[in-house]
């Protein structure tokens, strides 16, 4: 079955995420506003926009249980918006950061903001309530390039991270004032504050894009820009695997089910990929590349047009797949972490496009 | 690619090309790391180097080669034109520059040619975001293709052009 | 593909105006032109005193006074005879025509007029031609310095003639296009058996130069015809005068021509590669659109 595709403008979308109906959508243009729509009919209607930014909008969440949304920008600077009244209100969280704010994440418990930024660390944000404000504690050691992705381990200690040094990276975002020590994961025994936890490099590499925790959190995965994908298990003495794909690098990617990756970037075609304990292995396109070449009709004006600045009156330059740019981030729709029913993705192209998993 | 010996076949030399700018041409939008506010070509700024690819040079013989400078926002592809003798090299030379001064129509055009090329152009994440990667990649194919030829073909123009001079004037004796 | 005329346009045309109206009996208006000519030649036509049935025709180039070491005086007391006068100021020579006393064969003593440069260089040609064909040689090399950087050397030999110009290109890929073009008249030689002799040399002056102070230089080229008897022979003295003492110009002429047509053809290449780049831009894409002020603004 063909996706669902909803158009959101000519320019990238920057990031998406749905509150915990799905029945909202916030995401922002690749521009400092993050735009809030509700489905209704079928249809998005824009009913807010977040405009606190002033600079572009790199990353939105949409806690699920507490309603609240966070975003992060160029800007150096992250919101946690709540709703209210009169529309949403945002506080300012503290990053104490001086470069850039790339990628943001509730935990699983949504106490804690993780924070990536482009100053190499990721801050761990938490509420306190003293100062009645949001604070923040940074990971930095051994961070040595950009952060440009994280996720939360669902025991809410840990995250992973990935950055463009070529590593991925498992820190401990153990936060003692707010929280009951953790007992032994599978990643380790001994969290304080900020404890690398672990660190892969598949060899090669290339820049990470993404990092996704397995739903029961023993195995990690990650995207490089060699077209990678790697998978550690930490069950299994972090024993790792990697499959160097035939395919333009990937950007994003999340576990559909205990042992499959559904990944999606350059390429503009989600695939899916099987771990299967030893070895990663193609599995499937999400579509099949159609040979749809059927003539669209054009009207006079507009093949004069083309043939002014084009000298061709027909330019076939669509892709053949649905999304018709890169594909940079992926949201789970229905189901979890390893029980996907339906997912959404967004890209350079301005399309939001829901899909269902046949796996 | 080549020993430099051997000519390399023209397609294969362009398929080579294709290939390598289509992996090259997978960027994002990046923040500079090093100044604060910054968004800049990595590929040109060159402050962060895990941010930079490592350059490829195809070559089809000594004097045909293309550059390709990756990095995570932004590609610099360097051609090296063919020019043969003196008159190709004027052509040449006149026609790049003639191409440079209208750098801003060309927006992918850099208006100076990376040392020891002949033409550079600059492809960032905007370029990629808002056009069809695969077209401009098209682009530079066909550039590669056609400038060769134009060139040669100028060059006959000029050759026959002092023909028809000389003989005018020879045979009015 | 033209050959440069030898004859002034702007001469002729004036008299021929002049001409009919003395003949229809028309008033004569007051006539003051200035025209250029290559070479640095200047013409100016006018009235003597004032008087409109009077004109004068006046030349000026920067090296009579070489041409007249040549005898350019006795050739132009041949040519014009009575319409020479004395010379206005500021020019070289100077011919005055009484509209009044038209002869009868007016097409001639306009054509006549129309060749005045022409008939000033002649005179060092005609010269050296004829010592050629009376066997003086060794006298001196004629050098006449046509323009303030070129030079026009004449020599003469018991079988030729050598005529070589210096040139001097300023931008250094016109000497590249000139090479080109030279080895052209070179080589065209072996269609056009009867045409002289063409040689060519870059930066070094030709070995008949070796004595004299011939420049040197990156942008300096000679061209050397070499002139047989068949040239220089009275039935043909009048045709190789006209063609060898425009050659200069017209090599020039056509180097510039050649280089504006390989400067549209670099245009029309450069909106080709534009339309290509344009096929990347999606098509759906709603245009952006400049409003009066110079915005831009995008359609929603």
């Amino acid at each position: 079955m063909a996706p669902e595709k909803h158009r959101f403008g000519y320019q990238p979308i920057s990031c998406h995420t749905f509150n915990k109906a799905r029945n909202e959508l916030a995401l922002s243009p690749n521009n400092h506003e993050v735009h809030l729509f509700k489905l209704s009919a079928g249809k998005w209607q824009l009913y807010d926009k977040l405009i606190e930014h002033v600079q572009r909008v790199t990353d939105v969440d949409w806690a699920a249980n507490s309603d609240r949304i966070v975003s992060c920008g160029v800007d150096r600077n992250a919101y946690v918006w709540t709703r209210q009244a009169g529309g949403w209100k945002p506080t300012l969280v503290i990053l104490r950061i001086n470069r850039a704010a790339t990628c943001v994440r509730w935990s699983p418990q949504e106490n804690k903001i993780a924070v990536g930024s482009g100053a190499r660390l990721i801050a761990i944000c938490y509420f306190d309530q003293t100062g009645d404000w949001w604070i923040a504690k940074h990971v930095k050691k051994p961070i040595r390039s950009t952060v440009t992705c994280i996720d939360w381990h669902p025991s809410n200690y840990l995250i992973a991270c990935g950055s463009t040094d070529f590593k991925a990276r498992v820190f401990s975002a153990y936060v003692k004032e707010i929280e009951s020590k953790p007992s032994a994961l599978s990643w380790g025994t001994k969290m304080p504050f900020g404890n690398v936890m672990a660190e892969f490099s598949n060899g090669g590499g290339g820049w990470v894009h993404a990092v996704a925790f397995s739903s029961a959190g023993d195995k990690l995965a990650w995207v490089g820009h060699d077209s990678s994908i790697s998978v550690v298990n930490s069950s299994n003495g972090n024993a790792m695997a990697t499959i160097k794909t035939e395919y333009l690098p990937f950007m994003t990617l999340t576990w559909i089910s205990e042992n499959c990756i559904l990944s999606a970037g350059h390429d503009c075609v989600p695939m899916i990929f099987e771990y299967d304990g030893n070895n990663i292995k193609f599995s499937t396109k999400l579509e099949k590349e159609t040979t749809d070449d059927s003539e669209k009709t054009v009207s006079a004006r507009d093949k004069f047009l083309k043939l002014d600045s084009q000298r061709t009156e027909r330019n076939v330059t669509e892709l053949k797949t649905t999304h018709q740019n890169t594909i940079t981030q992926i949201s789970i729709h229905s189901g979890a972490v390893g029980n996907v029913g339906k997912f959404c993705t967004t890209g350079n192209d301005g399309f939001l496009c829901s899909w269902d998993v046949k796996v | 690619m080549s020993s430099g010996k051997q000519a390399v076949g023209l397609q294969p030399y362009l398929d080579a090309v294709r290939r390598t700018l289509t992996a090259a041409l997978c960027l994002e939008n990046f923040s500079s790391q090093v100044v604060e506010r910054h968004n800049k070509p990595e590929v040109e700024i060159k402050s962060s180097k895990e941010l930079l690819l490592t350059p490829v040079v195809i070559s089809r013989n000594e004097k045909e080669k293309v550059l390709i400078e990756g990095s995570v926002n932004s590609v610099r592809v360097s051609i090296a034109i063919k020019q043969a003798d003196d008159i190709e090299k004027i052509l040449c030379k006149k026609f790049m520059r003639f191409m440079m001064m209208r750098a801003e129509n060309f927006f992918v055009l850099r208006r100076k040619p990376v040392e020891g090329y002949d033409i550079s152009f600059l492809i960032t994440n905007f370029h990629t975001e808002q056009m069809f990667k695969h077209k401009l990649v098209d682009f530079v194919v066909h550039f590669m293709e056609e400038i060769d030829k134009e060139i040669s073909d100028m060059k006959l123009t000029v050759n026959s052009w002092g023909r028809i001079t000389a003989e005018e004037f020879l045979k009015k004796f | 593909m033209i050959l440069l005329e030898v004859n002034s346009r702007i001469i002729e045309e004036t008299l021929k105006q002049k001409f009919q109206n003395a003949e229809a009996g028309l008033k004569q208006e007051s006539v003051s032109i200035l025209a250029a000519d290559f070479d640095g030649v200047k013409y100016h036509i006018s009235n003597y005193n004032q008087d409109k049935s009077k004109l004068l025709i006046s030349i000026s180039l920067n090296f009579f006074k070489e041409l007249k070491e040549h005898g350019a005086e006795e050739l132009l007391k041949r040519e014009y005879g009575s319409y020479l006068t004395t010379p206005e100021s500021g020019y070289d020579v100077t011919l005055l025509i009484d509209l009044d006393k038209l002869p009868s064969n007016k097409e001639e003593l306009i054509k006549k007029c129309g060749m005045l440069k022409r008939h000033c260089f002649a005179a060092v040609f005609e010269e050296y031609f004829r010592f050629q064909q009376n066997g003086e040689v060794g006298r001196k090399i004629a050098v006449i310095h046509y323009r303030d950087d070129e030079t026009m050397y004449v020599q003469a030999q018991k079988d030729r003639v050598t005529v070589i110009f210096s040139t001097v290109f300023r931008d250094s890929d016109d000497m590249v296009i000139a090479k080109l073009f030279l080895q052209e008249f070179k080589d065209g030689r072996r269609k056009y058996q009867q045409a002289p002799q063409v040689l060519f040399s870059h930066k070094e002056p030709p070995m008949e130069l070796k004595a004299t102070n011939a420049r040197v230089g990156d942008n300096v080229a000679y061209i050397t015809f070499v002139l047989f008897p068949r040239h220089t022979q009275a039935s043909a003295v009048e045709n190789t005068i006209n063609l060898i003492h425009t050659l200069r110009n017209y090599l020039h002429y056509h180097i510039k021509c050649s280089k504006a047509y390989i400067h549209s053809k670099m245009r029309a290449k450069t909106s080709d590669f534009l339309q290509i780049l344009n096929r990347a831009r999606p098509d759906d894409k709603p245009k952006e659109k400049k409003t009066a002020k110079g915005t831009t603004f995008k359609q929603q």
